[in-house]
């Protein structure tokens, strides 16, 4: 069968395909913090920290905007919105390149135990999370760096109530500052399932490690018979993973076009003042065609990655290929945005003092960030069952 | 206790400003409008009057068109419980402005009036003073710390060569230094909670003032350009110039 002969977005009708006055005033407030907060000085300030970001931030963050728990529902602790919200959250980060332990701890975490755990281990866990009184973050790649859950190896060996977990983890989001570790392990070399542990806990060794991008940290975590506790009643936590990988693929393709957005916009103003020839460079056709390619690539990924948004927040039957979609186009975009970006800037672009660097290699860390985009349109394609 | 907090909206700080080419205003077109930033303050110190009174109430108000709306409703999402807009599209001078206050004043009974000491657009600084002066109230302008116990208000003032500090009964008006605070943000709950607070709009008409302003801003020009610098031979040549054209020595 062909794709032309089958529907490939059944239902789309409840999809908002615009964001609402208050979500407006919610991204305006959020700029306003973030342009506050987190100006280009501060994001080199913190990146050049092991902790890599500033606890007083995290607690206006959490406090004053409530951001930890957007996406949270109420009886957890949170705010009560969803994806859209996440999104714009997202995206605002995305764009001010915020050093903080968002992505691990609000999204990938908390999604995880939303996803995974019985309603009374969320009813333990989630609230600390939402209040940003607890940090978490999900371990999922290994050393290979493989975000397919079918390449985990880690062992959760079962031991009286609890498991013990055996194995290392790489490239964990903030591992080394998080409190709590949701670890997806294989239980009984058959089942992926999702355990939390306290990253203090025994048999737990963690270490920075060095990274192109230092404003995202990443960590090796070694676990040694280190005792866990199940998150769910099953040891198959495979869908629960899956579907916080999806929503954490949603997530980042917002963050991703709030960087692409913000790039682009450096580079045409950048592109109004230099002077050159004795004109403002903008005038040259050459720049004219780059920044045109670069609006029109913006664009769609941004118009798709808010169309995943909606979509998941929605739960339409087609969500989980969207997010393929939205991370894939997101990827490739923020990427050429940023190399564009450099090439318009001319040499200073190359230089440590101008900032356009410090988004283009959030852009490369973020490329293979819960997958490369190949392997996001593979995934599509299977989802399309094509 | 009600605390009442007149704002005024105001170009965003960040806005580059236009003044039209007439010199009679600024051009309006693709300027972003907020609460100004010395109220916005004012907004955050009476939240926290009432967080640490556990009690009370605190009423926003503003003078302007029916789309001034946005900035009430960001001071509510703020946490502000109610908002008045006194609707009209003139232009009033600061002493009507004051006398309009007041009429809410009348109205709303608070025991506190605080306001920004100054908008950042006209950078006027009267309307405090004058509206202490019309309810007869005692005022404490340029507070940088503010402790209310019982009946009565402590304000630090920021003065040239120093910190004053004056104690005086309520009710009274108080307006806020940068010092004082640093506003929260909205929350999205709180945006959402602040479309279902109230928000009452009232013709200024119904005030029964008199409206005509006894000030009028004649016209409005920008700054002179700055010149390109221009570089000298030797220290005899600087001399010649500074003395010959910029006859400065």
């Amino acid at each position: 069968m062909s794709t032309a002969d089958k529907p490939v977005v059944e239902s789309a009708q409840h999809i908002r395909y615009a964001f609402t006055e208050e979500q407006e005033q919610f991204r305006t407030a959020l700029r306003r913090f973030l342009e506050d907060k987190s100006p280009p000085l501060e994001v080199r300030r913190l990146m050049a920290t092991a902790q890599g970001y500033d606890p007083a931030v995290w607690r206006r963050l959490s406090e004053d905007l409530a951001l930890p728990g957007i996406h949270v529902p109420q009886q957890y602790g949170g705010a009560g919105f969803g994806m859209v919200e996440l999104g714009i959250v997202m995206e605002e980060l995305g764009r001010s390149l915020l050093c903080a332990p968002y992505f691990s701890s609000a999204v990938l975490a908390a999604s995880a135990i939303m996803n995974g755990a019985t309603e009374e281990q969320k009813r333990d866990l989630l609230p600390d999370i939402a209040a940003g009184l607890q940090l978490a973050t999900l371990a999922v790649t290994e050393l290979d760096g493989n975000w397919d859950p079918r390449a985990i190896r880690l062992k959760a060996t079962r031991a009286g109530g609890n498991y013990l977990l055996e194995g290392v983890k790489s490239y964990v989001v903030d591992g080394h500052t998080a409190n709590l570790l949701v670890v997806a392990a294989r239980a009984a070399d058959r089942d992926i399932g999702l355990f939390a542990i306290p990253a203090d806990a025994a048999g737990v060794a963690r270490e920075l490690l060095a990274s192109m991008d230092p404003t995202r940290k990443i960590a090796r975590i070694e676990f040694k018979a280190a005792r866990a506790q199940l998150l769910g009643d099953s040891e198959d936590g495979l869908n629960a993973l899956s579907r916080t990988l999806d929503q954490a693929a949603v997530a980042l393709a917002n963050e991703m076009v709030g960087g692409a957005q913000k790039l682009l916009e450096s580079a045409v103003s950048y592109a109004k003042m230099r002077v050159q020839f004795g004109r403002e460079i903008g005038s040259f056709q050459a720049i004219k065609h780059k920044l045109a390619d670069m609006l029109v690539d913006v664009e769609l990924a941004k118009s798709t990655a808010y169309y995943a948004a909606q979509a998941a927040a929605v739960e339409d039957p087609e969500w989980p290929a969207i997010a393929c979609m939205a991370k894939a186009a997101a990827s490739d975009t923020y990427v050429r945005t940023a190399a564009e970006t450099i090439q318009i800037h001319g040499g200073i672009g190359f230089t440590w003092d101008n900032d356009t660097h410090l988004w283009f290699k959030r852009a490369k860390s973020s490329e293979v960030f819960l997958g490369q985009p190949n392997y996001h349109r593979e995934l599509l394609m299977q989802r399309w069952r094509v | 206790m009600k605390i009442l907090v007149p704002f005024k909206r105001v170009p965003d700080p960040a806005t580059t400003i236009r003044i039209l080419p007439d010199g009679s205003g600024i051009a309006t077109d693709n300027v972003k409008w907020v609460i100004n930033p010395f109220d916005e303050i004012a907004i955050e110190e009476a939240l926290r009057i009432k967080e640490r009174l556990k009690t009370g109430e605190v009423v926003l108000m503003t003078i302007g068109q029916s789309n001034w709306q946005e900035q009430l409703r960001t001071g509510l999402a703020m946490g502000a419980d109610r908002a008045k807009l006194i609707v009209t599209d003139k232009p009033l001078d600061t002493l009507t402005i004051a006398r309009v206050i007041a009429k809410v004043v009348a109205e709303e009974q608070p025991r506190l009036v605080i306001l920004g000491k100054q908008a950042i657009d006209d950078d006027s600084n009267q309307v405090g003073q004058m509206l202490a002066e019309i309810l007869g109230w005692p005022q404490a302008t340029f507070a940088s710390k503010l402790e209310i116990e019982g009946d009565r208000c402590t304000v630090v003032r920021e003065v040239d060569g120093g910190l004053e500090t004056v104690a005086f009964p309520l009710p009274a008006v108080v307006t806020t230094d940068l010092r004082l605070n640093e506003p929260r943000y909205a929350s999205l709950p709180g945006i959402m909670k602040a479309r279902k607070k109230e928000l009452k709009e009232i013709p200024i008409e119904s005030l029964g003032l008199d409206l005509t302003p006894k000030l009028r801003v004649k016209e409005l020009k920008a700054p002179p350009k700055r010149q390109a610098g221009r570089k000298v031979g030797s220290v005899q040549e600087l001399v010649k110039l500074l003395h010959e054209e910029a006859k400065l020595i």
